[in-house]
Parts: C-alpha cells; structure tokens; sequence
C-alpha cells in the first residue's frame, strides 16, 4: 500500500456495542448481617443513615471495639432468634478469616431453631 | 491569669457531619488548619482533625471519622488550665465554647507559646504577672491567702565574687528547690525580680510561715558547688481580708499590700538575722485606710 492509497482510505467507523443486565435492586441493599471494616469507604454511621432511610428500624448497629471490623449491622429480626451475644462472635470470627479493614462484608444468614419438647401423655 | 479567649482567632470554620472526609481535608488545607469542630442543627457533636483524615477513606462522612469526645473550655479557662486539659487527654486543641456556642479552637502551640511570655526563661518558673493573676483569682473565690516573699541574701556578692554565670546557677538551684516544697494544689510560685522569689498560698498563715521555715532551710542546708553560702531571708503576709474583699475594694489592692508587706517583712528578717518574719494582717480594712 502506498502512501497516496492511505490517505485516500475513509474514515474508521466507530461503534458502541451497549450490553444491559436488569435485575430488580434489593431493598435494602444488604442482607442479614454487614461487617463494616474500619478502614472501610463507608462507615457504621453512613451505613445507619442509609438502612434508616431505606429500612426504618429494621436494623440494629453494634459499634465494635475490634481489630480489623468497627461495627456490625444486623437484622434485628435475626435477634428475635439469637442473642447476639451468642450470634455476633461466630459471624465476626467467621468474617474475620476472609476480610481485611478496608472491606465492608455482607453475610446471609440462616438460622435453624431445633427444638424436642415432651409431653405427659 | 491569661485567659484561652486572647488565643481564639476570627474566623471559625465547621463542618458537617455528613459531608465528606475528603471534604473536610480539602477545607482544612485550604484555610490551613489542623481540626474541624462538627456541628448539627448548631450542636457541637465532635471534631475531626488531620489525625483523624490519615486514618480515614476520603468517602466516609465526617461523622465515621470524627472523634466524638470533644474536650471543650469556656473562654474564660486559663492557659495553665487549658494546658492541664490537653495534656491529661492527650490532645492537641481544645474547643472553646460559651454555654452550647462554638466560639473556637485553640491548640498546643499557641498555648505553649503565649505561655512562654509568662514564664521566667532562666529558672522555669512562673513571672510575676501570674503570681498576681493567681492571688486575685483566689480572693475573687473568696479564699484567705498568704504571701512569701524571699529575697537571697548577698546575691551581689555572689555574682561579683563568683560571676554571673556562678550567678545564674544559684538562681536556677534556688528555684528548683523552692519549687520541689511547693504544693501545686494550694502555692503558686514565682520569680519576683532579680534575686527575689515569692508564693501565694492558700495556706493559713501559721502553715504558710512553716512552709516559709522549710525553703530557708533548705537553700542553707544545701552543698553549693565550691562550697559557698548562699541564704535566703523570707517574709510572710497573710490574715483575714474578708472584710476588705465584701466591702467592694478593688481586689488588687489587697495583693499589692500583702506584696509590700511580705517583702518589708523579708528585709526585716535580714536585718534581724532571724530567717523567716511572719505578719498578719488582721484588721486589714483598718490598715488601709491609714
């Protein structure tokens, strides 16, 4: 190809190729239970403004004093089953296995109530 | 005593809890300031400062990075008072507020440095002008006061025989040894002038002569370098000023006299050769109005 063909030659064409994947948006954008990292983009205090406005009063914040998570947001429905006292140590523990202190963690969590009772008969 | 008010600048810059830490930072370079105070709805809810921005992701609000404990002062809080504060919470700024109204921030600098001026450089100890703030706040608390005036006998003698510098290390043993007998709590202790060293206590007078009685026992009983004597004579002021104080008179008057009669009571001690003259002023209203 010589230089006169080249600059003889149109255009290039350009083109957008736009690819959509809809899925409904969950409200609220969480799930059971968020380990908010300390040195996470959003802190509990933004993640209470935000589950309060989407899910007034569904959700409880527990401010941590730990070494990777500075607080934990839970579905207070989910305290209704466990204490958190009981609850929160295994999801921290758990958490704390995979995440560093600039994540923010979201688990869903199900819980199996097993219960034997007898009766006189 | 040098209030934190004189320190306060103009221009007070706040920030919204919910704004951006990155916004705050960029706040804080811009107006070239170390800290933010955090106010909602006109309510101080906590401060952040450069320490806080280091160790936060810039999308977080303010409040998730802010400290929420905010140590404040009125404005009215002296320096050493202030000084005490940050150094008891390990912070370098204080807000200063009236009542719930954020008038503004002072930091470690700016008291160390305001400090400085009330501060003898050769001994460490406080000037004058704070001995006198100390003795006024105390009487406006309604509180009897003493004062021990001491004066080094034959400094001169000392600074001609041995030099100045000779000199200027008695002066600085003195006011160490003064100062390890003091009790912050109740005596207040500076260097007067010169050779010249003086107390306001809120002990009564018997305890303050006591107190008075161990300083020159001390300074005599100390081993000074070539073995050299050096003394000192004191004088004591002190009594029941109730009255003067409840019949309106300015309150400075009451310091200045006892001052004047403390260091009268020092050259007297001199003379007598006794190391400690005591004088109480009872009766002071009529005193005064001699």
């Amino acid at each position: 190809m010589t230089l006169q063909e080249t600059s003889r030659s149109p255009e290039p064409q350009r083109k957008a190729d736009i690819t959509i994947k809809l899925s409904e948006f969950e409200i609220p954008p969480m799930q059971d239970i968020l380990l908010v990292g300390k040195r996470a983009p959003i802190g509990p205090e933004a993640v209470r403004r935000m589950v309060d406005a989407v899910s007034p009063e569904q959700y409880e914040i527990v401010r941590l004093n730990h070494e990777v998570f500075e607080a934990v947001v839970v579905k207070k429905s989910l305290l209704r089953l466990l204490p958190k006292e009981k609850l929160l140590p295994v999801v921290i523990d758990e958490g704390n296995r995979i995440a560093d202190d600039k994540m923010v963690v979201k688990a869903q969590i199900n819980i199996t109530i097993q219960i034997n009772r007898t009766v006189d008969l | 005593m040098p209030t934190v008010e004189g320190l306060i600048s103009q221009k007070l810059y706040t920030i919204d809890p919910l704004a951006s830490v990155g916004r705050a930072a960029s706040i804080m370079e811009r107006y070239g300031i170390g800290s933010l105070p955090v106010v909602e709805e006109g309510k101080l809810v906590g401060i952040i400062t450069s320490r806080d921005i280091k160790r936060s992701h810039p999308n977080r609000l303010v409040a998730d990075a802010m400290t929420r404990k905010v140590i404040t002062v009125p404005p009215t809080a002296c320096l050493t008072e202030a000084q005490k504060l940050m150094a008891k919470y390990k912070i370098e700024r204080l807000v200063v507020t009236r009542e719930s109204d954020i008038i503004g921030i002072v930091t470690f600098a700016q008291i160390m440095s305001e400090l400085g001026k009330y501060t003898d450089s050769l001994t460490g100890l406080n000037k004058a002008e704070i001995f006198y703030e100390k003795a006024l706040e105390l009487l406006k608390e309604g509180q009897e006061i003493a004062v021990i005036f001491l004066d080094l006998d034959n400094f001169g003698f000392i600074n001609k025989e041995y030099g100045h510098i000779y000199g200027d290390n008695v002066l600085r043993q003195t006011a160490l040894i003064l100062n390890s007998l003091i009790d912050s709590n109740k005596d207040t202790l500076c260097r007067y002038a010169g050779d010249e060293f003086a107390a306001v206590t809120t002990r009564p007078l018997a305890e303050a002569e006591k107190l008075a009685r161990q300083m020159v026992l001390a300074l005599t009983n100390k081993n000074w370098p070539g073995k050299i004597k050096v003394a000192i004579s004191a004088g004591v002021a002190g009594g029941r000023c109730s009255e003067l104080r409840s019949s309106g008179e300015d309150s400075s008057y009451i310091v200045k006299y006892l001052v004047n009669t403390a260091s009268l009571a020092s050259t007297r001690a001199k003379k007598v050769k006794k190391p400690v003259v005591a004088v109480e002023a009872i009766e002071f209203k009529e005193t005064v109005g001699m």
